[in-house]
């Protein structure tokens, strides 16, 4: 087992590295930027290394200054946590190059999952369900309709060379397809100079169920269950729960086995998410998240795994500790991801937190790198805390949760804690009666 | 005896001359002129380049210190050396003062340098970066050691 790793983030995650690592009797190099100096993560790490200034290009990702960080402490392994460098396949290969351990997947892994078409060419090969499409570029109204056939209306024409929105036109009929097909293509040429489309099965009303997976290097490999991602604000998720509340026991065993035998059939390693659109009792694959997720709490909470742990130990080369039988997911757990944000615009709102009181009792974690008196810099993201309770059911946990951010008190700056408290009143919520446009949908009508 | 505090003011004197081109904030001497006869001096002064000098890594206590205790390294007055104006480190690494091992320093207290002359260079990587004096001036200060690993922002050297 590793002696000393470095921490190669900052915040909460870089706190909750740093927690597993210490109950392993591993000791921390925490990094930080000058803006960072009296930052949590700084201040509970054994030694820490100052990498750059508060522009994260020169700081957090920094490769040469965080390699040059662990030749200087002695570190011998390198955990990303997510964003900033986590999912760099570059970064995992010159870490591996220096002799050190990447608590993460390898290389090659983080490079397939980055690009979407080999993502997705990938899983289906492993025999995880995508969304139904073309298999390539159409090039006549006659070929779409033919392929639109097979796969069911409504279809989305999308641009090959698209993104963000452009060049997609939805057909909900037949009759709807060929002015779509053209005004795509138009489109795509327009925006991209490249008019090839192609066509892929369209879901309305999708939730964001995701599916968290883990392997070591001994050819084992699990999954645990799913997590209901579906409230989101412009592709960010805001509340995160596991189990899914429209997600049984046979449909977890079942896509959760397509799962872990992907990932052992691919021989990847440490822990990995893979995320589907979900509709009409059906999976779709979206992407494969190659780090540890933000929501990664309430999946420990019902299983009763620390996930950081099992990372740690995969990377130094160890067996997972658990096998897919002595897996059980025990009641309910969501968490509310709190951020520095002033409600309704939710712009960003850094500054000092003159009083911070995390709730506490049985049953609440608060993952949360505030103290009274520290100032939320303005350089980086706006997530200040995570809150996370366990209930022996749903209903039990959303009281909880309706309980703890009763206790919460963030003093001196605006979060996004009004949101939670507001949402808790919703039936929509309570029923657990919602999808990827609900939350956007219900903001727009509340707020305006 | 006026003798004897006149050797003893010098005494005094001397130390603090000691005090202040060492740097140290505290010195305590016993002398021992015979039995029953002895003068013992303890001088201090408040603390300057201590908390100013941010070592590369600092070694934390098993808990969270309270929030005071962040280093502040323009609050401290440093008369004998402005750290502020200090060339600082653009880089995390290890500080080499000559060009490699046994070789004559790049620089030396009391040098003339020019603008974008090398005064010292920091291994990242095994890459060599010659940091370069970013003015015209003499060698004041060094302020780190050969070998010594730095994090970025680490006072190396004051040029005035």
């Amino acid at each position: 087992m590793f002696k000393k790793i470095l921490i190669a983030n900052r915040g909460e995650i870089a706190l909750r590295v740093h927690r597993a690592a210490r109950e392993m009797g591993i000791e921390t190099v925490a990094i930080h930027s000058t803006a960072d100096a009296t930052a949590m993560h700084v201040r509970m790490a054994d030694e820490s290394v100052c990498v750059g200034p508060p522009s994260s290009t020169l700081s957090y990702l920094n490769q040469p200054a965080i390699i040059t960080a662990c030749e200087i402490t002695g570190a011998e392994a390198v955990h990303p946590g997510y964003g900033f460098l986590s999912e760099n396949a570059g970064f995992a290969q010159i870490v591996e190059e220096h002799g050190l351990a990447f608590i993460g997947p390898t290389a090659d892994h983080i490079r397939i999952m980055g690009d979407k078409i080999a993502a997705k060419e990938t899983m289906k090969r492993l025999g995880v369900p995508c969304v139904p499409g073309s298999e390539g570029g159409i090039g006549t109204v006659d070929d779409a309709l033919r392929v639109a056939r097979d796969i069911g209306y409504p279809v989305l024409v999308k641009a090959a060379a698209g993104g963000g929105g452009r060049g997609m036109k939805v057909a909900k009929t037949e009759k709807d397809l060929p002015h779509a097909f053209s005004q795509a293509r138009a489109e795509a040429k327009a925006a991209f100079g490249n008019d090839e489309v192609y066509l892929e099965k369209y879901l309305t009303l999708p939730r964001h169920i995701e599916v968290q997976v883990i392997g070591d290097t001994h050819g084992n490999a699990c999954h645990l269950g799913e997590r209901d991602c579906s409230l989101q604000r412009r592709h960010q998720k805001v509340l995160e729960e596991s189990p899914s509340p429209v997600i049984d026991a046979e449909t977890r065993a079942k896509i959760g086995g397509v799962c872990a035998d992907a990932i052992r059939e691919m021989g990847y390693r440490g822990v990995g998410t893979i995320e589907f659109l979900y509709e009409n009792g059906e999976f779709f694959f979206i992407e494969m998240n190659t780090r540890l997720q933000v929501e990664h709490p309430v999946t420990e909470t019902v299983f009763g795994v620390d996930l950081v742990r099992e990372q740690i130990r995969i990377a130094a080369g160890e067996k997972l500790s658990f096998t897919q039988e002595s897996l059980v997911p025990k009641g309910h757990s969501i968490e509310c991801r709190i951020n520095a944000e002033r409600i309704p615009s939710f712009a960003p709102c850094p500054g000092l937190v003159k009083g911070f009181h995390a709730p506490g009792g049985l049953g609440v974690r608060m993952d949360s790198a505030l103290y009274a008196g520290y100032s939320v810099p303005p350089h980086y993201d706006s997530l200040i805390g995570k809150l996370i309770v366990a209930g022996t059911d749903r209903p039990d946990c959303l009281m909880r949760l309706r309980r703890a951010l009763g206790e919460l008190v963030v003093d001196g700056i605006d979060t996004t804690v009004p949101l939670f408290r507001a949402l808790l009143d919703e039936p929509d919520i309570l029923n657990g009666n919602y999808n990827i446009h609900w939350l956007e949908n219900w903001l727009e009508k509340e707020l305006g | 005896m006026s003798k004897e505090t006149n050797e003893d003011v010098a005494f005094i004197r001397a130390l603090a001359e000691v005090l202040r081109e060492t740097e140290l904030t505290e010195i305590e001497v016993v002398r021992t002129y015979g039995e029953d006869d002895e003068v013992q001096v303890r001088l201090s002064r408040a603390a300057t380049a201590a908390p100013a000098a941010p070592a590369v890594v600092h070694h934390g206590p098993a808990v969270a210190p309270p929030p005071a205790a962040a280093p502040q390294p323009e609050a401290a007055p440093a008369p004998a050396a402005d750290l502020s104006k200090a060339l600082t480190s653009p880089m995390v690494g290890t500080v080499y003062l000559s060009s490699e091992p046994g070789a004559e320093p790049f620089v030396r207290i009391g040098d003339t340098v020019s603008e974008g002359q090398t005064v010292l260079i920091i291994e990242a990587m095994k890459t060599m970066n010659q940091i370069a004096s970013p003015r015209a001036g003499t060698v004041k200060r060094i302020l780190v050691d050969n070998a010594e690993p730095v994090e970025f922002g680490h006072p190396l050297m004051i040029i005035e």
